[in-house]
């Protein structure tokens, strides 16, 4: 082995390495005796072991024991992925009494067993140059300590769905100041639009109504519905919000909910909540459960507005509760966590598809299909078809529409279509028992608790129609309005044309236009799906990589009510749990300017996506000031800063030099070999 | 036993005896690779919705289905796709539909690739493919036609033109240079017919 590249102090470093087997994972592929025995050759090197199981009691006894023994102040781990098992062995060489960040960890799994599984040869040399690397960076570390930060007992919770009314419930239970922020006028989100729910059959809004009217008495939630979020600040603990009320044009603490101004508005417009089917005034509330049950003036439809004339609801209403002058307020909370549960919306059927939505009268969503078929809708319950009014027999259900399409670029599976339509066609069948229905299905998903027995249930009850395949095309009659499907019956292989009253398309899930928004303001993570991405998917499911906030819903990708509520105690939990505790250890991985080099030309403060970098005036001169809790140690900045006056903690220039000279060397020796 | 067979089995012994399992002697298992090698990259990402079929202008007329076809490559039958998939008339309807954006009609070109490799030439290829050979054109005009195109003031067809002598050349050098001939077994020689 040659020299190691120059290194600085080597009287002062005592280095230990630890190369872990990780059972076979890695000892399947790498010689680990072997990198070890090449790395005890290293100068400053005075342990170098291989063990079984780093991460083990015993491998990390193994690891303390070598601390206290040789008086080792350098402990590079070359195991798995720091994501992996990095606080492991923090903790590991922290109980033995060395700083922690005198630990350097190195990827032998992720990053080299795994992906050279059939070079063993090429993956040992490579695993003893990452190991050099390690060894040559940890030189330069140094002892870091973590900082606290406090945490305000507050929360903010972005979207009043069930899933933000069930984590505010949770939290303000719980004792904490809650903020529910709602941009609709009621709370209650899609959940409040759906019939009943499957696989049980409960009346949706007859399970969500109490839930509504909870949260709203509840002490410590302070509902800003019609509100949006304009602006967040700040870190973990700490976050400055400004919310934007918009103006009801009624005061909601003189309104009392009577309706006796909807009753005189002469303005009729589609209601959106009914899917446009029902009509509602201009003045109105969405749906008779609204919460708050507050009146809310529609600015675009109203007379008064538009001409400046009418006055019908103001002197209709006794409590002189309107207020056509309302100005939209701005409020600036703080808060300690946030949780974001922005939910979803219902893909629209496009022009490009064979489906001709927007041409068949008798092609409907199935979000419109809750509202004709829900006792509260704009029929009564009663199930008509849109082209004539007349009740539909034969009635199809087309599924994975927008889901499990790369043609539009959704690839996912909803999960929710096939089990609402599955419920769908049992309350059409149960009020008009001689209807026929059938489904034209790819794959049907019936995983949940209770799934599977409705899937039976349609069936064996009611006698529903599974068909195996797309349809390839729609036509429609135009004296009659029917809709003939042709599809491949793949189970027969063979081409079928058959006619129905209605169609029904079972669209899926897409994120909420209102989280792109709150997304940027909080720089969160997206998922391919476009939904926001969890820290972990399956060990931090509601956490995201901004500490201190949270997401729960479909903001996170499509579920059903369950899981939605699930998660949402999940997040109110996770977010309790900061504010608990009352403070919260930030990493102390931030950038750090040094103000002689600093020019103040203030590009880092461009680069930061995370806002952590302002530029102040210190005597006399603009230096770049690192908000230390808002950064994100990420490196933009310092690799941006062309007076290189930015270092990264745990990454500095000298550090990263280091590792890439001893990279270059192992290259250069790799040749000779 | 006499009897009972005498009643219910009777004629059909044979074909009662013959097996209808499908046993690994009639797969192939590499099928799937070498498919994929000849450009019919998509042949195992297709889940079988039946979209494909649906919009085929030919499923419609006879009993070909563009899934299936697909299905039996998937399962390695190779003696089975080999025969019939010249059918396809590479209108790409299929690929336009398809909801996981694969290419059916490129499957097609590649089983073609494949049959012809192992010698499986359609009649009507191979006149086709002579025709191009001996008269540069895949449609040989015969004298019926050629009177007729004269009766009707058309021009003359190409390869009475003057001139067509250097076209036949250069498609004749195309067609040695790469072997075509010997893939598809055709000669420019008359009397091989």
């Amino acid at each position: 082995m040659e020299a190691s590249p120059e290194t600085k102090q080597p009287e002062k470093e005592v280095i230990g390495v630890f190369v872990c087997h990780c059972g076979t994972n890695i000892g399947g592929v790498v010689n680990c005796e072997k990198v070890a025995e090449i790395a005890s050759q290293i100068p400053g090197v005075v342990v170098s072991k291989d063990l079984k199981y780093a991460c083990s009691d015993l491998g990390q006894e193994e690891i303390r024991k070598a601390i206290k023994e040789k008086g080792l102040n350098r402990v590079v781990v070359a195991s798995c992925s720091p994501r992996l098992h990095e606080y492991t062995f923090k903790n590991c060489v922290e109980g033995a009494g060395l700083n922690p960040y005198f630990m350097h960890m190195v990827n032998l799994r992720e990053q080299c067993s795994w992906v050279h599984m059939k070079e063993p040869e090429l993956a040992t040399g490579k695993a003893a140059n990452l190991v050099k690397m390690g060894i040559e960076r940890s030189r330069l570390s140094t002892a870091l300590s973590p900082r606290e930060v406090t945490v305000e007992p507050s929360c903010l919770i972005i979207g009043g769905g069930i899933a933000g009314i069930q984590a505010a419930l949770d939290i303000g239970d719980k004792g904490f100041k809650t903020y529910l922020v709602e941009k609709e006028p009621s709370i209650g989100g899609h959940m409040a639009q759906l019939d009943k729910t499957f696989p049980t059959g409960d009346c949706a809004i007859c399970i969500l109504a109490p839930k509504m009217v909870e949260v709203a008495r509840n002490k410590n939630v302070e509902m800003l519905s019609y509100s949006e979020v304009v602006d967040i600040q700040g870190y973990v603990g700490n976050f400055t919000v400004k919310i934007r009320k918009k103006p009801r044009y009624v005061m909601e603490e003189k309104c009392v909910g009577c309706g006796v101004c909807a009753e005189k508005c002469p303005v009729k417009v589609p209601n959106e909540f009914d899917m446009g089917f029902g009509s509602r005034k201009a003045i109105y509330v969405p749906f008779p459960q609204a919460v708050p049950l507050k009146y809310t003036i529609d600015r675009e439809n109203c007379l008064h507005f538009k001409t400046g004339k009418c006055q019908l609801c103001v002197k209709a209403c006794v409590n002189e509760a309107i207020d056509h002058k309302q100005e939209p307020e701005e409020i600036e909370l703080k808060v300690g966590t946030v949780i974001v549960a922005t939910g979803f919306d219902v893909y629209t059927p496009t022009r490009k598809g064979v489906y001709r939505y927007w041409e068949y009268k008798n092609v409907i969503t199935a979000l419109e299909l809750e509202r004709l078929i829900n006792a509260a809708g704009p029929t009564g319950g009663h199930l008509v078809r849109p082209s004539d009014g007349v009740e539909p027999q034969r009635i199809a259900f087309i599924q994975c529409v927008g889901s499990r399409n790369l043609k539009i670029a959704n690839k996912y599976c909803s999960r929710v279509c096939c089990m609402y339509a599955m419920k769908n066609s049992q309350i059409i069948m149960e009020h008009s028992p001689d209807a026929e229905i059938a489904i034209y299905y790819n794959d049907i998903r019936a995983f949940g608790k209770g799934f599977e027995e409705l899937y039976h249930r349609v069936r064996e009850d009611y006698g529903i129609e599974f068909i195996r395949g797309r349809p390839a095309k729609l036509t429609k009659d135009p004296v009659t309005e029917n809709i003939t499907i042709r599809a491949e019956e793949t189970l027969l292989a063979k081409i079928t044309e058959r006619e129905f009253d209605l169609v029904v398309l079972s669209v899926g899930l897409i994120p909420n236009p209102g989280t792109a928004p709150v997304q940027k303001m909080l720089s969160l993570p997206v998922s391919d799906d476009g939904f926001l991405a969890e820290s972990h998917p399956k060990l931090r499911p509601v956490e995201t990589a901004i500490e201190g906030v949270f997401i729960c819903g479909c903001a996170q990708g499509p579920k059903d009510i369950p899981d939605s509520v699930a998660q949402a105690k999940a997040a109110a939990s996770a977010a309790s749990t900061l504010m608990i505790k009352g403070k919260h250890i930030v990493e102390p991985l931030y950038a750090n300017v040094n103000e002689e080099l600093c020019v103040g030309c203030g590009l880092c403060a461009e680069l930061c996506p995370y806002h952590a970098i302002e530029i102040a005036e210190k005597d006399g001169q603009s230096k770049a000031v690192v908000t230390e809790a808002l950064c994100h140690g990420c490196g933009t900045c310092a690799a941006g800063c062309p007076q290189h006056a930015i270092n990264q903690l745990q990454f500095t220039d000298q550090q990263l030099m280091n590792e890439l000279t001893a990279a270059l060397a192992a290259k250069n020796s790799a040749g000779g070999e | 036993m006499g009897e009972v067979e005498k009643v219910f089995i009777s004629g059909l012994r044979e074909k009662l005896i013959e097996d209808k399992v499908i046993t690994e002697q009639d797969l192939v298992p590499e099928f799937a690779s070498e498919i994929i090698r000849y450009g019919g990259k998509d042949v195992m990402t297709c889940l079988q919705c039946g979209n494909c079929t649906g919009v085929c202008p030919i499923s419609l007329k006879i009993e070909y289905k563009t899934r299936t076809t697909i299905k039996y490559c998937q399962f390695g039958m190779k003696s089975h796709t080999l025969s019939t998939r010249w059918v396809c008339a590479t209108c790409y309807r299929c690929y336009e539909h398809c909801p996981a954006d694969l290419n059916p009609a490129e499957l097609m070109i590649a089983l073609r690739h494949i049959a012809v490799r192992e010698g499986i030439v359609p009649p009507f290829v191979k006149t086709a493919a002579s025709n191009l050979l001996r008269y540069g054109l895949t449609v040989k005009p015969d004298e019926a036609m050629l009177k007729e195109r004269e009766q009707l003031g058309l021009p003359q067809a190409a390869i009475t033109k003057p001139g067509w002598e250097r076209v036949k050349k250069d498609i004749n050098t195309i067609i040695e240079t790469t072997k075509y001939d010997r893939l598809l077994g055709i000669t420019n020689k008359e009397e091989g017919e």
